[in-house]
């Protein structure tokens, strides 16, 4: 195993180095694809929900193929350290990452241009849309917020605004809020944590009135009733969860998803590209994985590797915008 | 009670299978193996083994996680006292009275008392868990950030204590861990701090760099310079077992120790981390060995290492009744469970009692397989020491290496620990203490987090941290602690004047 | 007056530590009580810890004598020749781009200053186990794992004077053995194991 792992690696290293490319990798790539194991970086910490998905995408990816698909985390910079060291690899296809709205989308508008070393658009071969979810807007149980008038009512009377919570600043979560604010035009206060958890430990215990959360991490206390559900940001209304009213349905225009996908450098041969989207949609169409997904309140994705590639180009310029708007900044 | 006897006697029911047995021992094995190593900890270990999990019932699965999380546990605190080398914040402090005591030729008294003050805690904290889980959980949410923010004060203030010198050139280099904790992204903007445009830095220094630099290695170069130092080192093992004398004083440190690491293990957030030294702090002032401590004195190691393991057992409170996880470990559990089609929260108990039970069991079950495990492997690892240094240093310096690369797969990691190791050894040449450094980077972020958020919440009104109870007793007792060490400094100080 | 140098050394390492920490969180933007921006807790920091150093510093000036060991010529010329090496070697390197991305700059100054610093016998020590720490950097991701050892282990060795060729040998065979069953079979890392080039 440690051999072959290495051998895998040294494609991957040498691109990291950028001065030497021997390997005339794409060529060589193509007969007989794959014929090594594979590379999946996360660029975030183990567990999480991009880290869980990847792992549960890699291993029926791995039956497929016959290779096995290594998981290796390298987090740091709001995702940006793993994704940029897959932007520079060879485009062999034996190096991917998981895409996501934070190291693709938010990212690279959040961060000062000289941290930012990837074109998220340019610097990818975009391969296949893994899974998406809304984001859920939960309170308190005792708060006496039951939907969006309550909460608008509150923030309207609240001195200083109403708090609400989110599992930190910059994400998805948190532009959400900021959003909302100006569509309304109520004042929130925005009560950033380290992690959705804390968060959700500081909703239930009532220190915060109101949280901005991702469906995968809020399921369980949704459906356990810890915390009461008020709105979602899904465009209808979410199939594990119908009795949680979306957004507009509630008077507001807000619609918005979290995603992760699978990508690889930029320049990735063709052949490759469409083998690994075919075998991917594959693992995403199995009882299995969509019995799990469906379990944290995911959608797998059903999507080319053109439709994600464009889908990834809208995120970004999207978000862009929005993260100015937000005045939150890395830099 | 009756009804808790029957549910612990279902859970034996569950833990006692073979197969539960079986992984339950295979996770401690681990567990032991990764705590040995530096650098190489539980999380990354468990998320390797993640997958290996999906094909188990999930109460098996879960079994080996927790095996693997509280065997890294004894694992850590064995190199803290055999090799001066911390892999988690808990054995930083194990480091000071466990190394100290390592140097005195008895290591094998130190890893022993680690061993049976952990199991006796970690029994008592298994009870705990069962018998009283759902009710300490309000404990735990009735904690809002002016009171976390006064309780890491309060720790930072009693981590002076932890100097063996100067006390105010000891809580100056807490301060400066506090500095060394503020790089990386701010937690309430997002914006980048004393990164100098370095990704890697934004999630912060790495606590295992700093720790293997200024612990480790810079006692490496400390032996080195020292010929005389390395044979006392390698030359006395001494007996493996405890005197009367060290039973007779680690006993009731082992006692206080379970208190305080069970209280503390159950706050979600820097609790158990607090644990450790709080424990010392308490042995240093109310034992009756106090005298010793700084030169090896065994309730320093009893009475943490408890504390220690207590607190790694009721930190599974705020998993199991309110699906929160308490620190990383906690949350790829989490994820396990996710994973399993399980949801972990209040409605565990009755929706699964086999999960919740079998768990339980299997925590006391793994606490005496580790014991079982390592008392015998004391003597191997106390042999250890024999190996004439020339070979063990080569050896702990690229178990470092690696460890320290691993851990983020970056080679940046390893510079950085190169920048600590030169540090360390300044400091160490000018007398400053790495442990209240250490503790200061760790709890500086958390009371940052806390102050700010409490006065975003307070809406910039100060007297919140008066008004909670919970808060204004911390703050006294820390006002204590202030007076306390500075009287007797300043009655010295009058004294040594005088004497001139 | 007896001066304390350790402690005088110790509070000056304070102050500028603090001075230069203040004068880096000038860029972060102070806040207010109720939002604090990034920069209101470095300020407190840094203002407690240039106090803590000031406190230290002074008492110094009376607490001694605690000198510091005794320094030859040779170590005293070391030091500031081993950290001009760095900057030198770090700032050559980084304008010829010889070498770019994954800290090679960074962590080719880092060896090359320690190896420097080993010149006097008194920083042998020092120099020596933090120069094969930086090299085990240099060559883990082109030379891979087992060479990286050789390389590390080798250097770490000439610290101790004690170390005789054979028994340096024997130890790399050992450790490169145990590492490999350890780190690659057993707990699988992702490292490459063997030289990449060839």
């Amino acid at each position: 195993m440690g051999a072959r792992v290495g051998l895998v690696q040294r494609r991957g290293v040498i691109a990291g180095m950028g001065a030497i490319t021997l390997l005339p990798g794409a060529a060589r790539a193509q007969a007989g694809f794959p014929a090594q194991p594979l590379r999946l970086i996360v660029p975030f910490a183990p567990a999480g929900t991009t880290d869980l998905t990847a792992r549960l995408v890699a291993q029926g990816l791995g039956e497929r193929l016959g290779q096995t698909v290594v998981v290796e985390n390298r987090p740091g910079a709001g995702a940006m350290v793993g994704s940029e060291a897959v932007a520079r690899s060879t485009a062999d296809g034996y190096t991917l990452v998981m895409s996501n709205i934070a190291s693709h989308a938010i990212s690279p508008s959040l961060y000062p241009t000289g941290a930012v070393r990837y074109d998220p658009v340019r610097d990818f071969t975009h391969i296949a849309l893994v899974t998406s979810n809304p984001s859920v807007w939960v309170a308190n149980l005792r708060s006496g917020i039951a939907d969006v008038a309550a909460l608008l009512q509150r923030a309207r009377s609240q001195r200083g605004g109403l708090d609400v919570a989110s599992s930190g600043a910059g994400s998805s979560n948190h532009l959400l809020i900021v959003q909302l604010a100006q569509v309304a035009g109520v004042s929130l206060n925005h009560v950033p944590y380290r992690g959705a958890g804390p968060a959700m430990t500081a909703v239930i215990a009532g220190e915060v009135p109101a949280m901005s959360d991702s469906l995968p991490s809020a399921a369980a206390h949704v459906r356990q009733g810890s915390v009461r559900a008020i709105a979602m940001s899904s465009e209808t209304r979410h199939p594990g969860f119908p009795e949680v009213p979306t957004f507009r349905e509630q008077g507001l225009d807000i619609v918005s998803t979290s995603w992760f996908g699978i990508s690889g450098p930029a320049g990735l041969p063709a052949a490759v590209v469409a083998r690994l989207n075919a075998e991917i949609r594959a693992v995403l169409a199995t009882q299995e994985v969509r019995a799990r997904f469906a379990e944290f309140g995911g959608t797998p994705g059903d999507m080319d590797a053109a439709a994600y590639g464009r889908f990834v180009a809208a995120e970004f310029a999207r978000w862009a915008p929005v993260v100015k708007a937000s005045g939150a900044e890395a830099g | 009670m009756e009804l808790l006897l029957q549910n612990l006697g279902h859970g034996f029911g569950v833990a006692l299978t073979i197969d539960n047995l079986l992984f339950a021992l295979l996770g401690c094995l681990i567990g032991t193996a990764i705590g040995v190593l530096p650098g190489i900890g539980p999380v990354a270990t468990i998320s390797l083994l993640l997958p290996i999990t999906f094909g188990q019932p999930a109460t098996t699965a879960i079994i080996m996680l927790a095996g693997i999380y509280y065997g890294a546990q004894y694992g850590g605190s064995t190199t803290a006292i055999l090799l001066n080398l911390p892999g988690e914040v808990s054995s930083v402090v194990t480091t000071l009275e466990g190394y100290k005591m390592a140097r005195n030729g008895r290591a094998g008294a130190a890893l022993t008392i680690a061993a049976l003050g952990s199991f006796f805690a970690g029994t008592v904290a298994t009870i705990l868990v069962a018998a009283s889980g759902p009710l300490l959980t309000s404990i735990a949410l009735s904690f809002g950030p002016a009171d976390y923010f006064s309780l890491m004060l309060l720790g930072l203030i009693i981590s002076a204590v932890l100097a063996q010198g100067s006390v105010l050139k000891s809580i100056g280099m807490v301060v400066f861990g506090v500095a060394l904790g503020l790089v990386g992204t701010d937690v309430q903007t997002g914006q980048q701090r004393f990164t100098f445009g370095v990704p890697e830095l934004s999630d912060g220094i790495g606590f295992v760099s700093i720790a293997m630099g200024m612990f480790g290695i810079a006692e490496i170069i400390l032996n080195l310079e020292r010929p005389e130092a390395r044979s006392v080192l390698t030359q006395k093992v001494g007996s493996l077992f405890l005197t009367k004398e060290e039973f007779r004083r680690a006993t009731p440190a082992v006692l206080r120790g379970t208190v305080v690491g069970s209280l503390l293990g159950i706050l979600p957030g820097g609790g158990a981390s607090l644990a450790s030294f709080g424990s010392y702090m308490m042995e240093r002032k109310v034992s009756r060995g106090r005298a010793q401590f700084g030169n090896g004195a065994i309730e320093g190691v009893a009475g943490p290492e408890s504390a220690n393991n207590a607190a790694s057992q009721t930190s599974f409170i705020p998993l199991l009744t309110l699906g929160i996880p308490a620190n990383a470990v906690m949350a790829l559990m989490v994820g396990a469970l996710i994973i399993q089609g399980i949801q972990p929260g209040p409605r565990m108990v009755e929706a699964q009692p086999d999960l919740f039970w079998g768990l339980i069991a299997s925590m006391w079950i793994g606490n005496l397989m580790l014991l079982v495990i390592n008392l015998p492997m004391i003597g191997m690892w106390v042999k250890l020491l024999q190996v004439p240094y020339k070979y063990l240093y080569p050896s702990i310096l690229v178990f470092c290496a690696i460890g320290v690369y691993s851990l983020n797969n970056n080679v940046f990691d390893v510079y950085q620990t190169v920048i600590f190791g030169i540090l360390g050894y300044i400091f160490s040449k000018l007398r400053m203490e790495p442990a209240p450094l250490l503790i200061g980077f760790v709890l500086g972020p958390m009371m940052e987090e806390h102050l700010r958020r409490a006065m975003l919440l307070s809406r910039g009104d100060a007297t919140v941290f008066i008004e909670r109870p919970i808060s204004a007793t911390m703050l006294g007792i820390g006002a204590v602690a202030i007076l306390a060490m500075a009287l007797p400094s300043l009655r010295k100080g009058k004294d040594k004047a005088l004497a001139e | 007056m007896k001066i304390n140098t350790k402690d005088l050394l110790s509070g000056a390492i304070l102050i500028l530590l603090a001075v230069v920490g203040y004068w880096l969180n000038q860029e972060h933007a102070l806040g207010n009580a109720r939002r604090m921006g990034p920069g209101y807790m470095p300020m407190l920091t840094f203002w407690i810890l240039g106090g803590l150093g000031l406190a230290v510093f002074l008492i110094a000036l009376f607490s001694g004598p605690n000198p510091l060991d005794k320094w030859t010529k040779l170590e005293i010329l070391a030091v500031p020749l081993a950290i001009a090496v760095f900057f030198i070697t770090y700032f050559v390197f980084d304008a010829l781009k010889l070498f770019t991305g994954n800290y090679y700059v960074l962590g080719s100054a880092m060896f090359v200053g320690c190896v420097v610093l080993a010149v006097a016998p008194g920083w042998r020590p020092l120099g020596l186990v933090h120069a094969g720490f930086a090299l085990f950097g240099l060559m883990l991701e082109q030379f891979g794992l087992m060479l990286a050892l050789v390389g590390c282990i080798v250097v770490a060795s000439l610290a101790d004077p004690d170390h005789r060729p054979k028994g340096v040998i024997g130890m790399i065979i050992f450790l490169c053995a145990l590492c490999w069953w350890v780190f690659i079979k057993e707990l699988d890392i992702r490292v490459p194991v063997w030289p990449q080039f060839l």
